[in-house]
């Protein structure tokens, strides 16, 4: 345990010491809360409804963007740097290492969700908001955001180039997210898909219900992206 | 200490080590010599668990590297090619970073803290960001992160690499200090510096080992062979060829004809062989002057290329 803090720990000073951290979490803060307050067809301050799922739909795709952004440097900047070898040999295991560096991300992205906390205090002062719905809803975009950083983690031991890791997120959570429009009609295919993809189990959260199959579906997602972010550490061994 | 036992490895189709096997005694310090692409760091990278052997066994202090891997770790501090380094960390930070993975904690950690600052030299700049300082400094960050947790073998790999001169004194003068305490392996492409600073030497050639022992021992097992370079005027270089190759324990290295029609040749004569008064009695039969006459003794140079060409 005392070694995934020490890479926790590492990690967290490398977000805080450079702009890395302070970027990210700005630019989700202001494109979502721009998004939802001001833009579109229905924006929160014509529509005059105390609603926020705004937030989460428009923060799932902004997230699509950050998230990757967040943990591409995780693997591949220690594999660019070289740093990687010294990692590996120290006495740690190799998903001592991921856990740690995972962890470091979470702690940033619950920084971003308690940022976004400012549209439902906000209303709740004017309106009647559904404390359920937003309880509910909260989780379910926490668990979309751990999907995310434990699939842009996983790109991100693959390659020594960030950009490369970065792109490569971006398209795997993509993926992922819109299995569901991959597949017509209600074939078994197309109820496969469906249940593959993100979006349709993130879309429950929002009944103000959870279900335990979309939180078993989420953590396999992030358990199978650890697994093969480890896996891909282990590949020296075998080369 | 680290016992090598017939071990291989390859990476696809390339064999870098070929059936490799030696040990390290406590407390000695082994030169790994050999040109670049050898296998010297496939080695290393196998004895510090960074990658197991395709055959073979490594044992370190009775561990085995692949089925106790963590307990070999512990015992090891390790500084790989280049120093790789967090560039963004300050020195401290990064330092205690690695005891932290180490766990070097509480009053340990201090006192190694204060150890590895004091023994590497880093006190000037110890607050300082990593990607401030000079190759030499760094060089030093290297070293003080293999040593902080007090290790009992330390293999290091081309560690004064790219440093100046005044620096690669400094970190030779390093190793042989840590070399009193420690068991070390490092690797050097420079044949002055195994002399300089290790107990043993091993070459290493195409994955192969060329040849180990003392730096003493390597020079004899050239038998004790001399260089002999002599300058010679009013010589014919036909004559001159002629007459050396005619004779049993002297062949000819090298001949060059002077500006001014001297003769300059490169000789190399035999072990235990003394043919100072032949060559006198062959240079007043055939009236040459000899202007100079330099015997010199092989150098490890001589015998790395010899073995490794």
């Amino acid at each position: 345990m005392s070694e995934i803090l020490a890479i926790y720990r590492k990690e967290m000073k490398t977000y805080f010491n450079s702009p890395i951290a302070f970027i990210v979490i700005s630019s989700f803060l202001v494109i979502t809360n721009w998004l939802f307050f001001d833009y579109g067809d229905y924006p929160f301050f014509a529509i005059n409804i105390a609603d926020i799922r705004g937030i989460f739909d428009y923060g799932a795709i902004v997230l699509l963007f950050i998230a990757p952004a967040v943990s591409m440097r995780l693997i591949s900047e220690e594999k660019h740097q070289d740093t990687l070898e010294l990692l590996v040999t120290m006495p740690i295991t190799d998903m001592q290492i991921i856990i740690g560096k995972y962890l470091s991300t979470l702690v940033i992205f619950a920084i971003i969700l308690a940022g976004t906390l400012i549209a439902p205090i906000s209303i709740s002062f004017v309106g009647d908001l559904d404390s359920g719905i937003v309880i509910s809803s909260y989780i379910g975009f926490f668990f979309l955001g751990a999907t995310y950083l434990a699939m842009g983690l996983a790109a991100s031991s693959f390659t020594r180039n960030q950009i490369i890791a970065y792109i490569v997120g971006i398209v795997i959570i993509a993926v992922f997210f819109l299995m569901n429009g991959m597949a017509n009609g209600s074939g078994m295919i197309a109820t496969l898909f469906e249940n593959l993809s993100i979006r349709f189990h993130y879309q429950n959260f929002f009944r103000g219900v959870l279900d335990t199959r979309d939180l078993i579906y989420f953590i396999s997602l992030i358990f199978v992206s650890l697994l093969v972010s480890s896996t891909a550490l282990a590949s020296r061994k075998s080369k | 200490m680290i016992d090598v036992q017939n071990v291989s490895k390859s990476y696809g189709a390339v064999e870098a080590v070929k059936d490799v096997s030696f040990t390290v005694e406590q407390g000695e310090i082994l030169g790994f010599l050999g040109p670049n692409g050898a296998g010297k760091t496939t080695m290393m990278k196998m004895i510090t668990c960074y990658m197991p052997p395709t055959g073979g066994k490594i044992t370190v202090d009775g561990l085995d590297v692949v089925n106790d891997s963590m307990g070999v770790r512990k015992k090891i501090g390790y500084l790989p090619e280049s120093t790789p380094l967090y560039e963004e960390m300050g020195v401290r930070d990064y330092l205690n970073f690695i005891a932290d993975v180490r766990k070097v904690n509480g009053a340990d950690r201090t006192r190694a803290m204060d150890r590895v600052i004091s023994v590497t030299g880093l006190a000037k700049v110890i607050h300082k960001d990593i990607h401030e300082l000079s190759k030499g400094f760094r060089q030093r960050v290297g070293f003080a992160q293999a040593i902080i947790h007090d290790p009992e073998i330390l293999v290091l790999d081309e560690p004064t690499t790219g440093l100046d001169p005044n620096q690669i004194i400094e970190i030779r003068n390093l190793i042989r200090q840590l070399g009193e305490s420690k068991t070390i392996i490092f690797s050097t492409h420079i044949m002055q510096e195994v002399q300089a600073t290790s107990d043993r030497v091993l070459i290493i050639d195409q994955g192969k080992i060329a040849a180990q022992g003392t730096a003493e021992e390597l020079k004899a097992s050239i038998a004790g062979q001399m260089h002999l370079n002599m300058v010679l005027r009013h010589a014919d270089k036909s004559k001159f060829i002629e007459v050396v190759t005619a004779m049993d324990q002297l062949h000819m290295e090298d001949i060059k004809v002077q500006k001014n029609g001297d003769i300059e040749a490169a000789l190399i004569i035999d072990a235990g062989a003394d043919l100072r008064e032949q060559l006198f009695d062959l240079a007043v039969s055939n009236q040459w002057k000899i202007l100079e006459s330099s015997p010199s003794s092989f150098t490890l140079e001589d015998v790395f290329r010899k073995l490794t060409n």
